[in-house]
């Protein structure tokens, strides 16, 4: 339905009302349409006086759709005005209109108000983060940072996940003022994006450099720049955080991976528990490898080809360098058939280490074992992400191990040529996370177009160093 | 004629202010151009305005005048302070916001409803609970619509007064109850045993649990019903479980009743492990035909998130031969996961010790699940395709492979 332009008269309404499709619903859709098309105001106060004429009362979710176009477009007399209607006449409002109220209040001079309403809100439920957004957003306009720092902790603390329009009105509405401890609070803030991996945005980013720019008396100063591979940053020279996760770091995830990962709920789910001791002793009874290769991925890398051709490749590449292999696959590679051939599969076990899994067991879990079990230096190669194993362990905080130590430890496979078969994407040898020495920041961003896989990190940087 | 219109005024527009400026008449016109607007203004206002002016703001006076006894009823009203009460509060403030709620709302469940974890977890719930009244309303609807027609129907007949001449007394249900009884009874003697595995309470939600023994109820009775019925066996039945909760909120008294087999024991306890197989969808293994010397045994388990190898791990873990029905071999398969509920392996089951039909056995899996029948076998339809994947290498790929195996050789 098209909203009329001009506000109508009851008799007209009346007449729109019999002319709709299903009357019984002609206000709700009307009142949706018009905040579809951002429609006058006062043609849905036009439609509100009709209704109240007609029934003597208006619904609820009537009142709620009027203050969603109210708050649309800004008309703070109008929400108040609302609000009243609402509060002496329901005994509590639910959390869609507590929303949109804090939502049209804080754009005013009225915010105040907003605060009480989310006062109000948090009895019933925990605010959303929009909500906070609002709030806090509008106090650190009204340059009132200790109250918006006590709501964004508040926020933190109900485990709610500020938005980064949230941490960027921080930067923003606090450049340029002194003060000890808001400067601490604003470091809180980057820390905070270090612990969770939080990359900031394009404009975010200058939001913090204009912010580190203008503390009075800092002398800092901000460049963008690239990270050169070796972890050096070329602008202060200073050396980033070495990724390789700490020996504690190590043993903790090694520990959960064989806890959640292998055994999970039940041994049996993806192997056995005599499969799994003969596995380990294999691997404890021989020295630690150098690459772990997941065999039956790798023989998919190029499906025109011969299976066991294609780990035969990779097996051959891989040796070359000397490096102790351990190809894990599953016994049914060991059957001939047109796809694995035996001689092929005797050449390759004289090069390599192999062990083979029951058919219905997951090879991938010997694979994280084998790995984390050979120490800091092994890598493996799978063109697979793993995710269903990472989603296995139970804590996120674990998880961000397993993500850092594959980042690391994952050697991606692509062909180049037909002859070239692997190349080696080199790995970081920094980590990737928000850092600093105290006169330096670096602070890594994405730019706002560029789409960013979970998987991947960014690779641009803002140098921030005190001259 | 509007652009030249527009050509027009643009051109006056343009050729007054430099006309006014040389006289140095800015103040006239700034009268002259507010004297103007202001008349748009009130032209636009006319036209707003259809015949009597508009009182917008009438529907808050009265959304206002309502209110005063309300307010004073609302006062004189004791507080209630409870918890249970403030939910129940926004439950119906949520109804009124157009939201998935439902009307009336037991203790029971605004409980249950508190306890959720999460807000998405409370709006699930809640929409289970109001999808579960409307299918109630719909249903009470149409049976009293049912029982209306039959009291027509019933007027009608006593009308003709007709009296019916039969050898049978009407007692079809009762009879019928009787001989299915009777069958059911023998099947516990002679038949060949169905295992349900009732070990997977902790691998599931509550209601899970309930569909299950809802699923359950169901192959029971069409188990019943079939002409030669399984001797259905509960194994790892724990009284006291929430299945037997359940259970007994089915069947009531009639649960003691039952010509079927609980027992806590292990099906590995009661039969020899050499004749037991395990049905799961993830087993490596495909049923071939239907075994009447074996003693097939199905999970009692929903999973709703698809938990993988829950089944197959159990198999595994006792060293039972484990299989899965040929879905792929019989069915285009198109949508869904490829576990079925308890009812229609029951029915599937059946059906293929009756007949040993593989097409008409699998006519139970839904129908959204799969396009259709696979009609040629399927090893000629590998063959095809293994064609086709030739054709496609062409020539040159051969070449390749003999290439390599000579290098291999040389090597």
């Amino acid at each position: 339905v098209q909203p009329p332009e001009k506000p109508l008269q009851s008799e007209e309404w009346n007449k729109l009302r019999e002319d709709f499709q299903s009357p019984e619903i002609f206000e709700e859709v009307m009142l949706n349409s018009m905040i579809r098309c951002n429609s006058p105001i006062d043609v849905a106060k036009s439609l509100l006086t009709y209704l109240a004429k007609r029934n003597g009362d208006i619904a609820y979710n009537m009142l709620v759709k009027y203050l969603a176009l109210c708050v649309q477009q800004g008309q703070v007399s109008e929400i108040c005005d609302v609000y009243d209607i609402m509060k002496v006449r329901f005994k509590i409002l639910e959390s869609g209109a507590y929303t949109l109220l804090i939502k049209g209040l804080t754009n005013s001079d009225q915010w105040r108000m907003a605060l009480t309403l989310l006062e109000e809100l948090k009895k019933i439920t925990i605010p959303s983060r929009t909500c906070y957004e609002s709030c806090i957003k509008a106090a650190s306009r009204h340059q009132e940072m200790k109250l918006a720092f006590e709501l964004y902790n508040e926020m933190l603390a109900k485990d709610v996940v500020p938005t980064l329009g949230v941490l960027q009105s921080f930067f923003d509405f606090s450049r340029g003022r002194k003060g000890a401890e808001l400067q601490k609070e604003i470091f809180g803030i980057l820390l905070y994006l270090r612990e969770n991996q939080v990359y900031p945005h394009k404009t975010f980013m200058r939001s913090i450099k204009l912010w580190f720019e203008s503390i009075p008396g800092g002398n800092w100063r901000g460049r963008l720049t690239k990270i050169k591979d070796s972890g050096q940053c070329p602008v202060c020279n200073h050396q980033l955080e070495d990724s390789n996760l700490t020996e504690e770091e190590y043993s903790n995830l090694s520990e959960r991976i064989i806890k959640d990962v292998i055994h999970g709920t039940d041994t049996f789910r993806k192997t056995s528990p005599q499969e799994f001791e003969a596995f380990q002793t294999f691997v404890e009874n021989r020295p630690p490898f150098d690459i772990v290769i997941d065999g039956l991925n790798v023989s998919h890398i190029k499906p025109r080809k011969m299976q066991c051709e294609n780990l035969f490749d990779a097996v051959n590449c891989l040796a070359k360098e000397n490096a102790r292999l351990l190809v894990l696959g599953r016994k049914h590679m060991l059957v001939n058939s047109s796809n694995w051939k035996r001689e092929i599969m005797k050449e390759m076990q004289n090069k390599a280490d192999f062990f083979f899994a029951e058919n219905i067991s997951e090879d991938d879990a010997f694979l994280l074992y084998a790995t984390l079990r050979s120490g800091k230096h092994c890598k493996f190669v799978t063109r697979d992400f793993l995710r269903d194993h990472k989603a296995c362990l139970s804590d996120s905080l674990t998880r961000h191990l397993f993500r850092k130590w594959q980042l690391i430890y994952h050697i991606n496979s692509k062909k180049i040529y037909f002859f070239s078969i692997f190349f080696q994407q080199p790995a970081f040898h920094y980590d990737c996370v928000v850092q600093t020495t105290g006169d330096t920041w670096h602070i890594p961003y994405k730019d706002v177009f560029e789409e960013k896989y979970s998987y991947q990190v960014p690779r641009k940087w803002l140098c921030i160093h005190q001259k | 004629m509007q652009s030249a219109n527009m050509l027009l005024r643009k051109i006056v527009r343009s050729s007054v202010i430099p006309f006014a400026a040389q006289h140095g008449m800015k103040k006239d016109l700034f009268l002259l151009s507010r004297t103007l607007s202001l008349s748009l203004y009130l032209k636009q206002d006319k036209s707003c305005e259809p015949s009597e002016k508009l009182d917008l703001d009438a529907w808050k006076k009265v959304m206002k005048s309502g209110l005063h006894e309300e307010v004073s009823e609302t006062v004189l009203e004791p507080k209630e302070l409870s918890s249970l009460a403030a939910a129940r509060d926004t439950l119906e403030m949520w109804r009124l916001a157009g939201k998935l709620v439902p009307e009336n709302i037991s203790e029971e469940q605004l409980k249950t409803f508190m306890e959720c974890p999460s807000k998405s977890a409370k709006k699930k719930y809640l929409k289970y609970l109001y999808l579960k009244e409307l299918y109630k309303k719909n249903d009470k609807r149409r049976m009293e619509e049912r029982r209306e027609r039959r009291l027509e129907a019933q007027d009608q007949a006593s009308n003709t007064d007709e009296t019916k001449k039969s050898s049978f007394m009407c007692l079809w249900s009762r009879t019928m109850d009787k001989a299915y009884n009777w069958r059911a009874a023998q099947s516990m003697i002679f038949g060949q045993p169905l295992v349900f595995d009732m070990s997977y309470e902790k691998d599931m939600s509550v209601r899970e649990v309930a569909n299950t023994v809802r699923q359950l109820v169901l192959s029971e009775s069409c188990n019943r019903r079939s002409v030669d019925p399984f001797h259905i066996h509960f194994c790892n039945f724990k009284d006291d479980s929430l299945y037997h909760r359940e259970f007994i909120k089915y069947y009531r008294e009639a649960w003691g009743k039952l010509l079927i087999t609980v027992t806590d024991q292990c099906y590995t306890e009661i039969f020899p492990k050499d004749k037991l197989i395990y049905l799961t969808a993830d087993s490596p293994k495909v049923m071939k035909t239907f075994d009447h010397d074996k003693i097939y045994i199905v999970g009692s388990m929903v999973d709703k998130s698809i938990k993988t190898g829950v089944s197959l791990a159990r198999a595994k873990r006792l060293g039972l031969e484990t299989a899965a029905l040929p879905l792929e071999k019989y069915l285009l398969w198109s949508t869904g996961a490829k576990n079925l509920t308890l009812d229609q392996m029951m029915h599937i089951l059946l059906t293929l010790k009756d007949t040993a039909d593989w097409r008409k056995a699998l006519e139970f899996v839904p129908k959204r699940k799969y396009c259709g029948f696979v009609n040629t076998p399927v090893k000629e339809l590998k063959k095809t395709l293994d064609l086709i994947n030739t054709l496609k290498r062409g020539k040159r790929q051969e070449e390749e492979e003999k290439q390599f195996t000579k290098n291999y050789h040389k090597k």
